[in-house]
């Protein structure tokens, strides 16, 4: 039996009922849809909001310049690190952040700050010059004498998250109210009473941008502006603006009107710098006007409003003109919501732009110190630790040390190699420089042009050391003083040392001659390659590497008898880790650019310690390093004396490298300890040796720097003695050609060269004074 | 710290071993103006050094030993060859609990203190203190003789 079918006017009555079913449960399932988004949007929109505004990178400084009297400083060295810390020179300082000459002497205005091991607080310093000194010091204000002031440290760059973003944060009462005024009355007049969109703006604007025929006015309320910003995205179809706007009201929703005004005073974009990108007022201020925005006059304020609609398109120093002119419409913006008169305007119109052409301190001058710091940070904390906690480090960067390092390295390289237009001068090179006693990090010079953050190759470049390694070498064997001292005799003469593949390695000198045999201290101070070998090689290679790990070296090394002639690539900073040790002694101390890490509030979080471990018999190290001083007095190092004083004494080594691909030197004084590498990045040859290359380059450096002569320190037992070069005995002034070595006890000479005109018993350092 | 010890006991055995040495001038002396640290002003300088080490052991004396270290480094950056301000630093480390640094820097302040019979005595003492804190008896009794011998 067939069903009977429903008639066409039941299936009509029915229809539209089940038309009206799907029609709600479509816009139900839409609705339901639309609010899961809102909910995804809401919870997006607030995350972001929450999220940046505690996102604060941590700020790295220098170390802080202590001034006591007897401290070795100039007028002129005095007035750089003011320099760079922004201090004014005025007629009265009267405010923190100011100096005047006053005849020789400085009067100087601190700022104060916040140490972790106390408050410094900011006053008025009367300081007094002399001999090179500084020679008094005085509250001008408590009218007493200081023993011990610090200046504030230098701010030198941020950790920042992940993308590369800066702040200075600013708190909305922060802000002067006329910024504000600026900014409201050019960028949304509604903004206290809309909430979130502003419906009428975007009819104004559509209607001006219709007559105009294309875009002259923007309707975006500051609350999409923030949230654009958040995003950026730039895209501007018609469901991103959608999406914006709803997350605008909820913004509004969720915040107040000052919080979202703040979050906009940070985080509007008002800039780039290279990589960087200016984010806020805050550092707008600092980036354009060398101020805080506390200080920022009325024409500046107005310039940071006009930057906001387009930072490149305005660019202060590519369209100045165009900038003025929006600067001066946002002052009659001003003039008319009644913020200002029209005089005020007027008058403000009239000024010049006043941004500043090299904006100070700043992502970081220092680039290369910089990567350092973050190594160093990097084994402590993790990454996102680094950039949103607004941590405060501070390191041991030394201004005038770094500024002497670049100098000496750029101006060096551009001496040796001054290049042409066709064949750009493709010679490159790194420096480090650190405290001998204490490890401390100075400065890292990561390339021929320090400002560009490259390849650092202070850090990473590694390189064949060439004879750097010997002193490894020589302290192994002076570590066994019954069977070696510096005069004992070995030989320089050709040699040949099978290799594992059955070839025969016959390692030859640098002048193509052998010297037979010659007294120890000779092939090091004249850096004779056979016959360090054959030293090596007796003592055993495994032995010379064990004493470079004492040294410091970290990375592992094959032991081949290559070894011996520095043929292992290792970075300036790994020779420096190593050349530490015999700066200070035999004492190893691990390099450090971090002195301690406070949280923002200024709780110390970490302090990084001095320690010391005895990695090397002192005797020993004393001993190799008087043989060092004589590569610098009479050996390949000898070319540093037309940079240092006569009575400035220091301990170096040259290095040179197959086919002179490598310029290599590392010396210390009493106070500073320095490696510089030269060489190309294409490891082509460049024809330089370490004495005619980089010693120029650690010359000139030290050349520039307070240094002090270096002081062996002499354990007991040992003596440092002259001896005459002729007849390896003893000797005194009297004798034409002496060279001073130690000793350690019943080794080396005892009696006297026939030149000698005391007697043999007298051995002792007194005869050296006066020598050099 | 094992080659420390042995490092240790070689120089006890080898100074046992030697002649006594003739009399020689102080080696480690300042020469001339060349030297960087305290010449025309030594007294200032010192003095201010004087009493970073004095707020050192004050600080240390009520138990904070993060302002004595403060105060140390402070004066070392000044004067980093005086070795009493690094016997100070072995003496921090020891209150600090960390014997194989405390030891080391003792070490160092010898490095540093010829001439000065008394500091050297108190440096080895002190090294004998953390090696017997570490459990070394053998090595500790050595630098107890040390000490000892200096006080002669």
């Amino acid at each position: 039996m067939a069903r009977r079918r429903p008639t066409k006017r039941a299936r009509a009555r029915r229809a539209p009922n089940r038309g009206r079913r799907l029609l709600v449960g479509a816009l139900l399932a839409l609705f339901g849809l639309s609010v899961a988004y809102g909910l995804y949007l809401d919870f997006d929109i607030r995350a972001q909001f929450d999220g940046k505004r505690w996102a604060v990178p941590a700020r790295v400084y220098a170390r802080p310049l202590e001034l006591y009297p007897g401290l070795q400083l100039s007028p002129g060295e005095l007035l750089a690190e003011l320099g760079l810390l922004g201090y004014r020179q005025v007629s009265d300082p009267g405010q923190p952040g100011s100096y005047a000459r006053q005849g020789g002497g400085v009067l100087l205005h601190t700022r104060g700050f916040e140490f972790s091991d106390g408050a410094e607080p900011g006053r008025v310093l009367e300081l007094q010059f002399a001999g090179g000194r500084l020679s008094a010091m005085r509250d001008a204000q408590a009218h007493r004498p200081i023993d011990l002031a610090r200046l504030e440290p230098l701010y030198i760059g941020g950790i920042y998250p992940g993308h590369k973003e800066d702040r200075i944060l600013v708190r909305v009462d922060q802000v002067p109210p006329m910024l504000v005024g600026a900014l409201l009355a050019t960028e949304d007049r509604e903004f206290m009473n809309h909430y979130g969109v502003d419906f009428r703006a975007i009819a104004r604007a559509g209607l001006a941008n219709l007559r105009a025929g294309r875009t002259v006015q923007g309707g975006s309320t500051i609350t999409q502006q923030l949230v654009k910003n958040y995003f950026l995205s730039n895209d501007r179809t018609l469901w991103r603006k959608a999406n914006e706007a709803v997350m605008s009201l909820l913004l509004e929703w969720h915040y107040g009107k000052e919080e979202i005004l703040e979050a906009y005073l940070n985080e509007v974009y008002l800039g780039q710098d290279g990589g960087r990108a200016i984010h806020g007022v805050g550092l707008a201020s600092q980036f354009y006007f060398g101020r805080s925005v506390k200080q920022l006059s009325l024409p500046q304020m107005a310039t940071l409003v006009a930057l906001i609609r387009g930072p490149s398109y305005y660019d202060p120093h590519r369209q100045p003109q165009r900038l003025l002119a929006r600067r001066n419409h946002v002052l009659q913006m001003m003039a008319s919501e009644g913020l200002i008169d029209e005089v005020e305007a007027v008058s403000a119109s009239r000024s010049g732009l006043g941004v500043q052409r090299r904006p100070s301190s700043g992502m970081s001058r220092y680039p290369a110190f910089m990567d350092l710091v973050r190594d160093q940070l990097r084994r402590d904390y993790r990454d996102e630790d680094l950039g949103s906690d607004g941590l405060r480090i501070f390191t041991t960067l030394d201004p005038a040390a770094q500024q002497a390092a670049e100098q000496g390295l750029s101006e060096q390289i551009r001496r040796l190699q001054p290049g042409t237009a066709d064949e750009p001068a493709r010679l490159q090179g790194a420096m480090v420089m650190t405290r001998p006693d204490t490890g401390e990090v100075l400065a890292v010079v990561g390339g021929r042009d320090p400002r560009f953050p490259g390849f650092n190759r202070a850090l990473n470049a590694q390189r064949p050391v060439g004879s750097l390694i010997k002193p490894a070498i020589f302290l192994t064997a002076l570590s066994d003083p019954a069977r070696y001292d510096l005069l004992t005799a070995i030989e320089d003469t050709p040699l040949q040392i099978p290799n594992t593949d059955g070839s025969v390695w016959s390692p030859g000198n640098y002048d193509g001659t052998s010297h037979g045999s010659v007294p120890m201290y000779q092939a090091l101070v004249h850096s004779y390659n056979q016959a360090s070998v054959r030293l090596g090689m007796d003592l055993g290679v495994e032995r010379v590497r064990d004493t470079l790990v004492s040294l410091g070296l970290e990375r592992s090394v094959p032991a081949y008898p290559s070894l011996l002639l520095g043929a292992v690539a290792l970075s300036p900073y790994e020779i420096a880790q190593i050349y530490q040790t015999l700066a200070n002694g035999g004492f190893r101390t691990p390099l450090r650019a971090i002195r301690e890490v406070l949280t923002a509030e200024g709780e110390p979080l970490q302090r990084y310690s001095l320690n010391v471990s005895q990695a090397v018999d002192p005797a020993a190290v004393a001993i190799l390093n008087s043989a060092l001083q004589e590569v610098v007095r009479s050996g390949t190092g000898r070319g540093l004396r037309a940079w240092l004083a006569p009575e400035l004494h220091v301990a170096g080594k040259t290095g040179t490298t197959d086919d002179l691909r490598d310029s290599w030197f590392a010396g210390f004084s009493g106070t500073h300890l320095g490696v510089v590498w030269l060489g190309r990045d294409d490891n082509a040859s460049i024809n330089l040796t370490g004495s005619s290359g980089a010693l120029r380059v650690w010359g000139q450096a030290v050349s520039q720097l307070r240094t002090g002569s270096l002081v062996l320190a002499m354990p007991d037992k040992v003596e440092h003695v002259l001896v005459d070069t002729h007849s390896l005995l003893l000797a005194d002034r009297a004798c034409p050609e002496v060279v001073a070595l130690a000793f350690a006890a019943d080794t080396g000479p005892r009696e006297a060269a026939s030149c000698a005109q005391r007697g043999p018993a007298a051995r002792t350092v007194d005869w050296l004074r006066g020598l050099f | 710290m094992k080659r420390l010890a042995v490092l240790l006991v070689s120089s006890v055995l080898l100074a046992a071993c030697a002649a006594p040495a003739p009399p020689t001038g102080p080696a480690a002396e300042p020469r001339g103006d060349a030297q960087a640290g305290p010449a025309a002003s030594e007294t200032a300088t010192s003095s201010v050094v004087a009493r970073l080490l004095a707020q050192a052991r004050q600080a240390e004396r009520v138990g904070d030993l993060s302002a004595t270290e403060a105060n140390l480094e402070r004066a070392l950056r000044i004067e980093p060859r005086n070795a009493r301000l690094w016997h100070y630093m072995a003496r921090l480390r020891m209150a600090q609990k960390a014997y194989p640094e405390a030891a080391s820097l003792a070490a160092k302040a010898n490095s540093l203190a010829q001439g000065n019979r008394t500091l050297q005595h108190d440096n080895w003492r002190l090294i004998s203190q953390a090696l017997t804190l570490q459990g070394d008896s053998e090595a500790a009794a050595a630098a107890a003789a040390r000490a000892a011998a200096f006080k002669e």
